[in-house]
């Protein structure tokens, strides 16, 4: 499994407004894992119930597809613009 | 001068090889070396493993206002693709009906059950050799690749 990305990089910029963010996602991370872990009852609840109707595996499995999902997006890079316009995304 | 031509010239002062034989060695070797050495082309993958997904649509510079056209540049990682498609897997049966049955409806015969991981990999290397390049009539030029 990869690394998951550091830091996500928003770059916005029209006339109108410009705006620019760093989000430096290993801070998030760990609040992330305390909000899971928090959470995990609710998720396991939630699995029971689902489990019947054949969407138990789903809810079970889709915390760690997520953070693979997440892992992956390291290297992604999205840049759009033109002479008015800019929009970047970018996860590093 | 490298140890092959090195040898080949010595072979030809010990009066083992002619001076035609000599020249052939040579010429082969030249040709083996530059055919090793050639540069690859932009984009391509040689040898390892694809890491991105490249897109990219840029305005002809030959055309008027290419300066004013929009330019796109997206590089999608391997790995999200792998991990997107293998998301597949989580999808219960009865959802999984649903969706192949839109897929038929749209004229595509594909069961999304039958996505597996070695396919997977074989479909994602295959990718490497993508190649598409559109120059559109309002002077735009699209391409996909891999590197």
């Amino acid at each position: 499994m990869n690394r998951p990305p550091m830091v996500m990089r928003i770059k916005i910029q029209n006339p109108q407004h410009k705006f620019g963010l760093w989000l430096p996602l290993f801070l998030i991370i760990p609040i992330a894992l305390v909000v899971f872990i928090i959470l995990s009852p609710l998720i396991l609840l939630a699995v029971i119930f689902l489990w019947p109707r054949g969407w138990g595996k789903t809810a079970l499995l889709a915390p760690w597809a997520a953070w693979r999902v997440f892992c992956a997006t390291r290297g992604l890079k999205v840049d759009v613009q033109n002479p008015r316009d800019c929009v970047q995304i970018s996860f590093v | 001068m490298t140890e092959n031509q090195k040898k080949i010239l010595e072979m030809l002062a010990e009066k083992k090889i002619n001076t035609d034989e000599a020249y052939r060695l040579l010429n082969a070797l030249d040709t083996a070396d530059s055919g090793s050495k050639e540069s690859p082309k932009e984009g391509k993958v040689i040898g390892g493993k694809a890491k991105y997904l490249r897109v990219t649509v840029m305005p002809d510079p030959d055309r008027p206002n290419s300066e004013h056209a929009d330019r796109v540049n997206v590089r999608v990682p391997m790995n999200l693709i792998r991990a997107g498609i293998k998301l597949t897997s989580l999808i219960p049966g009865e959802a999984t009906e649903k969706v192949n049955e839109a897929l038929r409806d749209k004229g595509i015969n594909f069961d999304v059950r039958n996505v597996k991981p070695e396919d997977l990999e074989e479909l994602i290397g295959a990718l490497a050799d993508l190649e598409v390049d559109v120059s559109s009539a309002h002077g735009e030029k699209v391409k996909v690749f891999v590197e």
